[in-house]
């Protein structure tokens, strides 16, 4: 899958609509009288909580002000929470304006991340939010 | 090149590309000038089924798409558990067709 322009774009905004009806539904679960399902395999296969488990929760918890109890959920809902709200307007200015930033953005990251440097640190920063996660529960 | 160098290569690595891009390979690695040949030899590539491996094991922290250098779509699998465990699944089926895509992008970029 060569990831040009349009493709990426396609995939950001159906990540984010899913991601916003999944965050509705979370929501609303109470309203709807539908039971949490959990979404991630490790949890359900393995019993310990992933790296990202606990970032809908966050989310929820960032939506109704709880600032101290997002972090204390999921660090990585904050990550996730400023991608959500950031990707759909940054797309919407590119798709008026003809232009390309945010897969040049993208582009910028994924090469920095390459960075062996950054890699190490990003991967250990990931596993201490992973161990402390399982610390939690 | 030499039609003997090439069949070798082409024996020897033929599973790491798509099948349907093979012909094409072989008439241009058949045009390419014979110099290539030492960096073409020592060229590695990702081996479609160990990443599949992976993709099964650690599919939902988005190693395997690290690992053939989708780092952008790694980064986006593991902060959504593996896109809520749909993408996971789904790219047990894709991932071997992206490693042989990201071989071809590979020889590719050495032939120029």
């Amino acid at each position: 899958m060569t990831l040009n322009r349009n493709k990426l774009y396609v995939i950001l905004i159906m990540a984010c609509s899913f991601g916003y009806l999944w965050l509705y539904f979370n929501i609303n679960k109470n309203i709807l009288k539908t039971q949490s399902v959990g979404a991630c395999i490790i949890k359900s296969s393995t019993g310990f909580p992933c790296p990202s488990c606990g970032s809908t929760r966050s989310i929820v918890a960032l939506l109704h002000g709880n600032f101290h109890k997002a972090l204390y959920l999921n660090p990585l809902g904050y990550l996730v929470g400023l991608i959500m709200i950031l990707v759909p307007f940054w797309i919407l200015v590119d798709l008026i304006n003809k232009k390309n930033s945010l897969f040049y953005f993208y582009r910028k990251i994924e090469i920095i991340l390459g960075n062996k440097k950054y890699t190490a640190f990003a991967v250990l920063i990931i596993l201490c939010n992973w161990i402390w996660n399982i610390i939690k529960n | 090149m030499d039609t003997q160098k090439v069949d070798m290569f082409i024996m020897s690595n033929g599973k790491y590309f798509e099948s349907h891009k093979m012909l094409m390979l072989r008439s241009r690695l058949l045009d390419v000038d014979d110099s290539k040949w030492s960096i073409l030899s020592t060229l590695q590539f990702k081996d479609p089924t160990t990443i599949l491996i992976v993709s099964i094991l650690a599919g939902s922290l988005g190693i395997d798409r690290f690992l053939i250098g989708d780092t952008g779509l790694g980064v986006g699998k593991l902060l959504t558990c593996g896109g809520f465990g749909v993408w996971a699944i789904v790219d047990l089926f894709l991932i071997q067709q992206a490693t042989k895509e990201k071989n071809s992008q590979k020889i590719e970029q050495n032939l120029i």
